[in-house]
């Protein structure tokens, strides 16, 4: 009997314990959509107080604070340095989907940073600003979508970990 | 040519590498990489226009890339640039970055590393009768700076006051003489002193409005432009000038090409503060100097006492005569080439 009271509290403690990792995982894409929308922010100020070339603004920016979401930027200077001959776009570009995997953000979001390098570096200071403002408008949205969705999953892998803890418990006693 | 590359131990045939070469599109660099094996220094331009022959210019004469990649000296069949090969090089030459130097192609030019200047013409756009920018660039002149140590030799002991002053000095120069380079190294023998005349360092401010005379990298001198020199990188002149000697306090103040709108109140504003200048102006000889208006308020305030007037009868930096601010006389009138 003892044994079987142990098992279960370690069933329903594992699976609880799932659900709270899976509804962790819901909050970092809001999270890393909102370090990003900082991270433009301080691009923009690199860029028109500063006047800094491109791979001055992204080198800086990755190195502030050491997010998942800085490694593209950091990616993004290291492509230009190493090949002179890339336009921005390209470098920024494949910069966003090797980065991709190691964020918790989804096809949506990279599809949004992806259109801020069609005009990168490309224009004058306004139209690089008006841009880099769409992009963190775009991102807020996204931010606005997974804050939504994170409240409705948090709860639910949540008491769902929590439940189908104890529905095996039920099924296997 | 030979001969000439020896007689001016310059650096122009590594920047070209270092710096040139990196900027233009891979077909136009590797096409000059390998006709310069045959040797062209010192290279003084090199121009590229949209569908036209690429010319390379050096003192003596210009040349060509024929079919075979060697010079050739004439241009049919020679290598073409591409409207493409100059968007390309052009955005290589700002970095990706155009925004960043949107001023400058405002003023038709960009300044690249290691102080070259590239001139751009294409199709200007403008705003409220204003320049916004130049689209469709379709020429670029990269002309090459050449720093040339001690091409100042021969006119600097006109310039000295006693072992620790120096005459107010305008530089009067064609374009293509070596105006510049000359106010290089004066600046740099003014700031890290000259023992051969007794010369003692003194603080020397630049005003590099274009970035042309220190070539600065984020804030630092490419070129060798003295030891106890400042440098005030992209700042207007008539700005620039008072602001260094409120901050710096310079016993010289040296700029290139003088002669716009407020000009004479800072050269004013200079001089008020006990402070040297050495400048210059574009221009074959002092009368003709005369008829552009903040110039000419300069002389006859006799601000200048000293005038050097360079041609290029011997090559670039031909010394042609020095003339007293004072009684306007000539000093000395010998064709010596100062380089």
């Amino acid at each position: 009997m003892l044994f079987k009271i142990v098992g279960s509290l370690v069933v329903i403690l594992s699976c609880s314990f799932l659900g709270f990792i899976l509804s962790r995982d819901c909050s970092r894409r809001p999270q890393q959509l909102r370090e990003l929308q900082t991270q433009l922010q301080m691009f923009e100020n690199q860029i028109s107080y500063l006047s800094d070339v491109l791979i001055e603004a992204f080198e800086r920016v990755s190195r502030v604070g050491n997010s998942e979401t800085g490694l593209i930027f950091g990616k993004a200077a290291e492509i230009l340095r190493d090949n002179g001959a890339q336009s921005a776009e390209n470098a920024w570009e494949q910069a966003v989907r090797q980065c991709m995997r190691r964020t918790a953000l989804n096809r949506e979001d990279e599809e949004v940073l992806v259109g801020f390098g069609k005009m990168l570096g490309s224009t004058e200071l306004d139209g690089q600003i008006k841009n880099i403002r769409l992009t963190m408008e775009a991102l807020r949205m996204q931010e606005k979508k997974a804050e939504e969705s994170r409240n409705k999953n948090e709860t639910m892998y949540k008491s769902l970990g929590i439940l189908g803890g104890i529905a095996v418990v039920i099924v296997l006693l | 040519m030979r001969n000439s590359a020896e007689n001016s131990p310059n650096s122009s045939a590594s920047s070209l590498k270092k710096h040139i070469l990196p900027v233009l599109s891979k077909r136009v660099g590797s096409a000059i990489e390998g006709a310069l094996i045959y040797g062209l220094e010192p290279l003084e331009e090199i121009r590229l226009r949209a569908e036209k022959p690429l010319i390379l210019q050096n003192y003596y004469k210009e040349w060509f890339i024929g079919a075979d990649g060697l010079l050739s000296s004439k241009p049919s069949g020679s290598f073409l640039v591409s409207q493409e090969d100059i968007r390309l090089s052009l955005e290589m030459m700002s970095e990706n970055s155009i925004y960043a130097y949107q001023d400058e192609i405002r003023n038709g030019y960009i300044t690249i590393k290691g102080g070259h200047r590239v001139g751009l013409s294409g199709r200007v756009v403008l705003e409220g009768g204003a320049v916004r920018n130049i689209k469709d660039i379709s020429g670029l002149n990269i002309r090459l700076s050449n720093q040339i140590p001690g091409c100042s030799f021969k006119l600097l002991p006109y310039l000295f006051r006693n072992s620790s002053d120096i005459y107010n000095t305008l530089i009067i120069s064609p374009p293509q003489c070596g105006k510049t380079t000359i106010l290089r190294d004066i600046a740099k023998t003014l700031g890290t002193g000259a023992s051969e005349y007794g010369f003692k360092g003194v603080k020397v401010g630049i005003i590099d409005e274009r970035s042309e005379l220190a070539a600065c990298m984020k804030g630092i001198p490419q070129n060798d432009v003295g030891i106890r020199t400042d440098v005030l990188d992209g700042c207007p002149k008539n700005i620039g000038m008072p602001m260094m000697i409120r901050s710096m306090s310079p016993a010289v103040i040296i700029t290139d090409e003088i002669g716009n709108d407020g000009d004479r109140e800072a050269v004013q504003c200079v001089l008020n503060a006990g402070v040297r200048i050495v400048t210059s102006a574009h221009g074959y000889n002092i009368s003709e100097l005369k008829s552009r208006r903040e110039v000419l308020k300069l002389i006859e305030d006799k601000v200048f006492e000293r005038y050097v007037v360079l041609g290029n009868r011997n090559g670039p930096g031909t010394l042609v005569e020095v003339i007293d601010g004072s009684t306007m006389k000539p000093i000395t009138g010998a064709g010596v080439n100062a380089f």
